[in-house]
C-alpha cells in the first residue's frame, strides 16, 4: 500500500462538498480498515503540491488544481457517490 | 470561540421548506431558494448575488449529483447565522446547458468551515442514496419533504 498520511478535500468555499467528501473518505477508510490518515477540508486556494499526499476535488473544480500531479489527486464525477470514491481511493492507495 | 454545532433539526425550519412548480432560469432558482433565509435574517441579500457570481467564476460547484444542489457561498459573502432551507422544484432546472437536471435545492448558510458538521453528517447519509434524493423530489407536499429531509433513515 502506498504511504498516504494526509488527504485534503477541496471545494470553492471549503465548507460544502469538501466537508461531505471528507466524511465519506473517513467512512471508506474505516471500511477498508485503514487508520492513521489525516483527512481535512479546505478551499481550492489552499491546494498546492506538498500540502497533502492526496487531494480530492469534484470534476467542476479539477481545473483549479492543475498544478497537482495526476497521481496525487482524485477527481470525482459524483461528489456523493461513495462507490466511486472507494474505487478511486483504492487505486491511489494501491490496494 | 467554539461555535454551536446544531443537529439538522436545529438547522432547518419547516416553514423554510417549499415546493415550487418551476423557475425560468438557474439564477431565479438560486434567488427563490435563498430568499427564505434572507427573509428570516440568516443571510444578507448579497448572498444571492454571491452564489451567482461564484457560479460564473467556478461553474455550478454546488451540483453534487443529478437532481441535487447544495447552494452555498463563503461565510464572508453575507452569512449572518447558520441555517438551511429546502426548495423542491416540480420541473427541474439546469445550472449549465449540458445538465444534469436538478429538482432538490438545499440552501446552506455556514458561518465557518466546521460548525455545521452535525447537520452535514445527516446530509452525507441522506445524499449517499439517489433514492433518498428522489424521495424528496417527489414528496407529496412540503410537510413530507421536511420529514424526509430531517428524518432520513440511515439506509434507504
Amino acid at each position: 500500500m502506498k504511504d498516504i498520511r494526509k488527504i485534503m478535500c477541496a471545494c470553492g468555499s471549503g465548507l460544502g462538498s469538501s466537508l461531505l467528501v471528507e466524511m465519506n473518505i473517513q467512512d471508506v477508510l474505516a471500511k477498508l480498515g485503514i487508520d492513521g490518515v489525516e483527512v481535512t477540508h479546505s478551499t481550492t486556494s489552499d491546494v498546492r503540491p506538498g500540502a497533502a499526499d492526496l487531494f480530492v476535488v469534484g470534476r467542476d473544480l479539477a481545473d483549479f488544481i492543475k498544478e497537482v500531479d495526476d497521481d496525487q489527486k482524485v477527481v470525482l464525477t459524483n461528489i456523493v457517490d461513495k462507490d466511486e470514491l472507494e474505487q478511486k481511493l483504492r487505486e491511489k492507495l494501491d490496494l | 470561540m467554539a461555535q454551536e454545532t446544531p443537529t439538522i433539526e436545529g438547522m432547518i425550519q419547516r416553514k423554510n421548506v417549499q415546493i415550487l412548480d418551476g423557475v425560468a432560469s438557474w439564477e431565479e432558482a438560486i434567488r427563490v431558494a435563498v430568499t427564505p433565509l434572507v427573509e428570516d435574517g440568516y443571510v444578507e441579500e448579497r448572498y444571492i448575488s454571491g452564489i451567482i457570481e461564484n457560479t460564473h467564476e467556478m461553474g455550478p460547484y454546488y451540483v453534487l449529483c443529478p437532481d441535487l444542489a447544495l447552494l452555498h457561498a463563503r461565510p464572508e459573502q453575507g452569512v449572518i447565522k447558520q441555517q438551511l432551507a429546502l426548495t423542491v422544484l416540480r420541473h427541474p432546472v439546469r445550472f449549465k446547458p449540458e445538465g444534469p437536471d436538478v429538482r432538490v435545492l438545499v440552501t446552506l448558510a455556514a458561518v465557518d468551515a466546521d460548525s455545521h458538521i452535525e447537520a452535514m453528517k445527516r446530509l452525507a447519509v441522506l445524499f449517499s442514496s439517489p433514492a433518498n434524493i428522489t424521495g424528496i423530489a417527489e414528496a407529496a407536499d412540503a410537510d413530507e419533504a421536511y420529514r424526509l429531509f430531517v428524518g432520513a433513515p440511515a439506509s434507504a
